[in-house]
């Protein structure tokens, strides 16, 4: 209600400064009416021109009419004006009225406060590069291709084939880095950040699609499967699935005549020429901004790098060179789904950080229509049976259909509509409900994903409790579906409405609970991410509460020196410190760790124990900021000689500009030093990147110095690409081994040696060094008592279960929890930046509101059939359920709607049949499986 | 015989299998017209219960997917 | 045998002395032979009415469900596996129980014995570790006990109480030596046509007495889902369906929690091999989730937790 989605729409100017924007916005003509328009595709399934289908990546073919897919927001038609010859067959066919041939271009002018720019990326286009033959050959697609081939709505239908014959392929190929990493064919020298894990995905996908003995093999340089769960996936692919990876650069493809398969030609590791056939190849093209997305920097007056992302700061990693201008996703920097949506959230933090003094000046609210009570009623049902057109109408018998729901129980009105979804049904429909007096409804139409809010608003206007609703889906799992059987089809509608309507007879109506919000929050953990979610939260007007175990804030931060863009860490964190600080509003809490907790999202009631005092505080939520440590190696010497360090130990040394520096001549940086490894097979995702950064600083602080970089694959990914390649034009020597056969470090005659096979040489290599620093690992703190505090869990490394590891990267699953930093996964400082407001901007969703109101659909337990044997409390991902603690019904479960989801887990694993999930209770179902 | 056709209950999760059959719709892909579906909050809410009580209630095959 | 009773005698005459515990569940001598009953003790001198035999065969973890005050029990193997299920389904408080374990030597079948003297009247059943001694009307004749144990004590893979307060007797062997796979196997070898088959041919004779679910420690529930009305899952009448219904379901109801203690098959007066089922989903639980039921009070039985890397069986 409060989203105003403007499509189809380009910004053409912007004025003003942060907090008073003008916006000038053109909205190009659609000729379809988006308000008129039901989406019902009847205009298209008559459009006698035929265009390419850009969303399936041009492979098929489109509609002059079209829609880009079947889940596209909004939900409506428009009309290719390139391709359409204006025949009007469309117009005569839109019973929905929607065709507007005259639709112009309109200007609108906003005026906003902020801007958030999510403009995105797009793919490397590979055409220019010949020698990997993508669009010559037909079977080389690119890996956006490969998606769409891949998918159930693709131009396959999901059934993997090469666009040449249509065949099935039993060799596939991917090439890496088409696109990335490559200055010489392409400009592009930074890493894209998602090639590796999509193309390890594609992989596993086709192996899925194809089952069985389909050959994968990934042809890469570094395989960067760097991110949360990702190294597990790619070993899971390796050892599991199979799927062969070739580290070489493939340097020409050729077709074979005839064939069509592909000839890949390159050098292997041991550096012999090798070729390989293929039916089919896979380019993992890169991201990279579109000139249109400079062009909009350019209005926007925006800084970019040099390799053409939004410029940013560590410390400031969604702010764009412009205040009041922030942005997020992969106009940032190459990344993928997680971190764009913590990007997304942290974006709206800070939007909100900066208009918090407007805040709900122009938020617009609801009418709320007094509702009727009809418990205890005989259940008097009105059908509204739709025709969508000729969407059902045309397949399926609508009067027939609807005659039939009228002879059911309970049937006190049936009726059809052209359209029952339109605007002028819905105010009719809530006109028979009070006219007739019905207390049930049902509606015949498409399917409940798309439309069940619509008609349930539609009873909330008319004073019906809205989970007196049911609606049978006859147009997408029936007309659509059966058109070449309208007698099974029309039989199939019947069956449905009469499951429906005993059913719907059954319903009670639900009541909403009401949760009252606690306008404050708990930030657990004075890192980096904490101390910024703090700071955001209590900016945006909640009193925050923010504990560190520690006796001082800064977390891991503390121990660092530089950040690989060459900023200060220790000044910056000295500022963010004294922001906290100066906060009102926001206190913190430091030696201080959390005791006891009670309650639930909007109610924690947490004791707080600084040694000498507890102290209680109440709080709606809580963000888990615990951080992460640094692995003390048990290898490679570590501790035996003092010329051996950790990577944080070697920052403390820059730091104090330590003498002991001047002396070193050699120095050797070994990576991977307890990750990546069996017992914990994560990679730690910034070490790469930090050792690079204190190779170059060695080398600038003494040029003439020998430093070797010793690792598995190098993971700088995304513009830290940059810090590779000047470290190796600096003349840092990178070498790699292999966890087989890895470096040997032996202290002899007072020098310190390390000896490493050389991959190319094939031969042991011995450096004599005077410096060894081991990237270690970062190790989850794991503290099951506060995850048993707050119903949180780990995942298999030990590090905090975040709700969706796409979707809900700063959240828990348990609501009113939020997450970011390291305790979440490994990272670097500008994501837990990141995360740490996105964390704050999940929860600012929730603090927003004074009450919130969940779903009705929840589980309910009658305590007279429990028999406490504690299933639902253990099996519940969202710890809604627990026992009663006294009074006549001690010991049973009880279900907290608030937490509760409706999934109906404790329902069918309730051996007493004592939990009843509400709005599908058993009796319901059982009803309607009765009436099939 | 022949002309025998049976009769299928369909349990299916509304987050993804009810959304796949409503695709396999918007698709226009065609299949035999002898499922009837019930949707259910997730196939966690499967009791097997339902599938027995189908059974009894004349129905030819369960199919459960989520 | 009877060094064992004695024991057992003396510890609970000691327990109710000491008022340690209030009663001491155990058994005693049925009124006819090869059926000892359960016996709760409450006196010191009730104690001398226990006895310890082959025939014991009733799992007393039933009647620790929900019962008030401090009580010890009588746990072999599986009967203290079954306690262990019972605490952590909140059935039985760990402090209010005091677990007599005892190592059982295999249990003893009256049907297979019965079998082996048809048309005649047995009155007298005693034994020692190697032999029976059954004695009649007109007849006495000694037969070798390993081969008359229940067909569940056959497979025993826990023979010792895993969980007690005092053991009783010297720990003996930890399994029956049978396989326990096996008892799924006859299934496991069928296609699904004759698996119904001998489904149905299994549970034709059933009268739904419900005699195997009231002597389970596992179905505690006040209300069972054959009992319930609204709606109703179970019909009342003795039509296939329900039959197969409520035989259905109850295996699931006991899938991950079922000890093998054999109570139900010994309490069926139809001779229903029920364990089949059991057997069936027990073996899946092991081969799955690598668990077995009732063996310590930490592990999660699997089917009470969502796990995302649960095993994604099929078929």
């Amino acid at each position: 209600m409060n989203i105003d989605i403007l499509a189809n729409s380009e910004i053409e100017s912007v004025q003003g400064e942060q907090g008073y924007f003008e916006v000038k916005v053109r909205t190009k003509a659609r000729y379809i009416d988006p308000q008129a328009c039901t989406g019902c595709g009847e205009c298209a399934a008559h459009c006698p021109i035929s265009a390419v289908d850009v969303y399936n990546q041009s492979m098929g073919e489109r509609r002059a009419i079209y829609i880009d897919y079947a889940q596209a927001v909004p939900l409506s038609f428009a009309i290719d004006q390139e391709a359409c010859i204006g025949c009007g067959l469309c117009e005569k066919m839109c019973l929905a009225g929607a065709i507007k041939y005259d639709d112009a271009p309109q200007q609108n002018t906003l005026q906003v406060g902020s801007i958030t720019l999510a403009v995105g990326t797009r793919t490397f286009d590979p055409s220019g590069l010949d020698f990997l033959g993508y669009g010559r050959f037909p079977n080389v697609v690119t890996s956006a291709e490969f998606e769409r081939i891949l998918s159930a709505s693709g131009p396959y239908f999901g059934h993997l084939m090469r666009p040449l014959d249509r065949e099935e392929p039993r060799k596939i190929a991917w090439l890496q880095c088409v696109g990335s990493r490559d200055t010489n064919n392409c400009g592009n020298a930074y890493c894209s950040s998602v090639c590796c894990m999509y193309a390890v995905k594609e992989a596993v996908i086709a192996k899925e699609h194809a089952g069985g003995d389909l050959d994968c093999a990934v042809f890469y340089m570094d395989m960067r499967t760097y991110g949360k769960d990702f190294e597990r996936y790619y070993d899971q692919a390796r050892e599991e699935e199979g799927v062969r990876f070739i580290r070489s650069r493939v340097h020409t493809i050729t077709e074979v005549e005839e064939s069509g398969d592909l000839e890949l030609s390159f050098v292997d590791d041991a550096g012999r020429m090798q070729s390989e056939v293929f039916n089919m190849v896979v380019l993992s093209v890169g991201l990279e901004t579109s000139p249109q997305t400079l062009e909009l920097a350019e209005k926007f007056g925006l800084e970019v790098t040099d390799n053409r992302f939004c410029r940013t700061s560590t410390f400031a990693p969604i702010a764009t060179s412009r205040e009041g201008i922030t942005v997020c996703g992969a106009f940032q920097g190459p990344k993928d789904i997680p971190s764009s949506v913590v990007d997304a959230g942290a974006a709206a933090s800070a939007v909100g950080e900066a208009l918090a003094s407007a805040r709900f000046s122009e938020t617009r609210t609801k009418e709320v229509v007094p509702e009727k009570n009809v418990q205890g009623e005989r259940p008097s049902i009105g059908v509204f049976v739709c025709k969508c057109g000729s969407n059902i109408a045309g397949v399926i018998d609508v009067a027939g259909v609807r005659d039939y729901a009228a002879k059911l129980p309970f049937v006190d009105y049936v009726t059809d509509n052209l359209y029952t979804c339109s605007q002028n049904t819905q105010e009719d429909m809530a006109e028979i409900i009070h006219e007739k007096n019905l207390n049930r409804v049902i509606v015949a139409s498409c399917s409940p994903k798309t439309h069940e809010p619509l008609f349930q608003e539609t009873l909330t206007n008319a004073g019906i409790n809205k989970y007196l609703f049911s609606m049978v889906n006859i147009r997408n799992q029936d007309s659509w579906v059966h058109r070449n059987n309208p007698d099974l089809a029309t039989e199939k509608a019947k069956d449905l409405v009469r499951m429906a309507v005993s059913n719907v007879a059954l319903k009670e109506p639900l009541e909403e609970p009401e949760l009252g919000i606690h306008q404050s929050a708990l930030v657990i953990g004075g890192g980096i991410s904490g101390m910024t979610s703090a700071l955001s939260l209590a900016r945006q007007g909640h009193d925050t509460h923010l504990v560190e175990q520690s006796s001082a804030l800064g977390g891991q931060a503390r121990f660092l020196y530089k950040t690989w863009k060459g900023e200060d860490i220790q000044s910056h964190l000295q500022e963010l410190i004294a922001a906290v600080q100066a906060e009102p509003g926001l206190q913190v809490h430091l030696q201080t760790s959390v005791t006891q907790v009670d309650g639930f999202v909007g109610n924690f009631t947490s004791t707080l124990d600084n040694g000498e005092k507890e102290q209680t505080v109440t709080h709606g939520v809580t963000v888990m900021a615990t951080g992460a440590g640094e692995l003390e190696p048990a290898e490679y010497g570590y501790g035996q000689d003092a010329r051996i360090k950790t990577a944080l130990e070697l920052d403390r040394l820059f730091q104090t500009d330590d003498p002991e520096l001047k002396s070193v001549n050699t120095a050797v940086f070994i990576q991977c030093v307890g990750s990546r490894e069996p017992e914990r097979p994560y990679c730690s995702r910034v070490c790469c990147t930090h050792s690079i950064q204190n190779a170059l600083e060695l080398k600038t602080r003494n040029p003439a110095m020998n430093v070797y970089v010793l690792h598995r694959d190098i993971r700088t990914y995304g513009e830290k690409e940059n810090l590779y390649n000047q470290a190796r034009q600096a003349g840092v020597l990178f070498i790699r081994y292999n966890p087989e056969d890895k470096p040997v470090v032996q202290p002899k005659d007072g020098n310190l040696t390390v000896t490493v096979t050389d991959p190319i040489l094939g031969r042991p290599l011995e450096i004599q060094t005077d410096l060894l620093t081991l990237a270690t690992a970062i190790v989850p703190k794991r503290d099951e008592q506060l995850a048993n505090f707050f119903k949180i869990s780990h995942n298999d490394d030990g590090f905090f279960a975040e709700r969706h590891a796409k979707m809900g990267p700063a959240e828990f699953a348990t609501d009113g929890m939020f997450l970011c930093g390291l305790a979440h996964y490994p990272k670097s400082i500008d994501e837990s930046i990141a995360q740490g407001k996105a964390a704050a901007g999940k929860a600012i969703t929730l603090l927003a509101q004074e009450v919130i109101h969940s779903s009705g659909e929840v589980a309910r337990v009658d305590p007279m059939y429990c028999s406490s044997c504690g299933v639902c409390v253990s099996i519940c991902p969202y710890s809604a359920p627990s026992f009663i603690e006294e009074g006549r019904f001690a010991g049973k479960a009880q279900i907290n709607p608030s937490l509760c989801k409706g999934c109906g887990l404790c329902a069918a694993s309730c051996r007493s049949g004592a939990i009843s999930l509400r709005g599908s209770d058993n009796r319901q179902i059982y009803a309607m499986i009765e009436a099939i | 015989m022949s002309d025998w056709e049976p009769k299928i209950a369909a349990f299916l999760c509304n987050w993804c299998s009810y959304g796949a059959a409503d695709l396999a719709g918007v698709s226009r892909m065609q299949y035999p017209a002898n499922i009837r579906i019930i949707r259910i909050p997730c196939t966690g809410a499967m009791s097997p219960n339902f599938i027995l009580q189908s059974l009894r209630h004349g129905v030819d095959g369960v199919w459960v997917s989520g | 045998m009877n060094d064992i009773t004695q024991q057992i005698r003396t510890t609970a005459r000691r327990l109710l002395e000491e008022k340690t515990v209030d009663c001491v569940i155990g058994y005693r001598k049925g009124t006819v032979p090869m059926q000892e009953e359960p016996y709760f003790a409450y006196s010191p001198e009730e104690a001398d009415t226990l006895v310890w035999t082959g025939f014991c065969v009733n799992n007393l973890a039933n009647f620790l469900i929900k019962r008030p005050g401090r009580n010890a029990i009588l746990a072999q193997g599986c009967v203290s596996r079954n306690i262990v299920g019972l605490i952590k389904e909140n059935q039985v408080q760990r402090e209010n129980v005091y677990i007599l374990g005892v190592h059982s030597p295999g249990m003893l079948d009256a049907e297979k014995i019965k079998a082996q003297f048809p048309d005649r009247v047995i009155t007298k059943v005693t034994e020692d570790e190697q032999e029976i001694l059954v004695q009649g009307w007109g007849f006495e004749e000694r037969l070798e006990r390993k081969k008359f144990k229940r067909n569940n004590c056959f497979t025993c893979t826990h023979r010792n109480a895993v969980l007690y307060d005092e053991f009783i007797g010297e720990q003996g062997p930890g399994t029956g030596g049978g396989n326990i796979d096996k008892v799924a196997a006859p299934w496991e070898a069928m296609d699904s046509d004759s698996r119904w088959a001998a489904f149905e041919d299994a549970f034709k004779d059933c009268i739904r007495c419900y005699a195997c679910r009231n002597v389970c420690p596992l179905c505690y529930c006040d209300v069972c889902f054959v009992d319930e009305n609204n709606p109703q899952w179970v019909g009342k009448s003795q039509l296939d369906a329900d039959i197969y219904t409520f035989h259905i379901l109850r295996a699931f109801h006991c899938a991950g929690r079922c000890t093998d203690c054999g109570a139900c098959e010994s309490a069926c007066p139809v001779g229903i091999k029920m364990r089949t089922l059991t057997g069936k989903l027990e073996k899946d639980i092991r081969e799955f989730y690598d668990y077995q039921p009732g063996l310590d009070l930490e592990t999660p039985p699997p089917l009470t937790l969502y796990r995302p890397n649960d095993p994604d069986v099929a078929g």
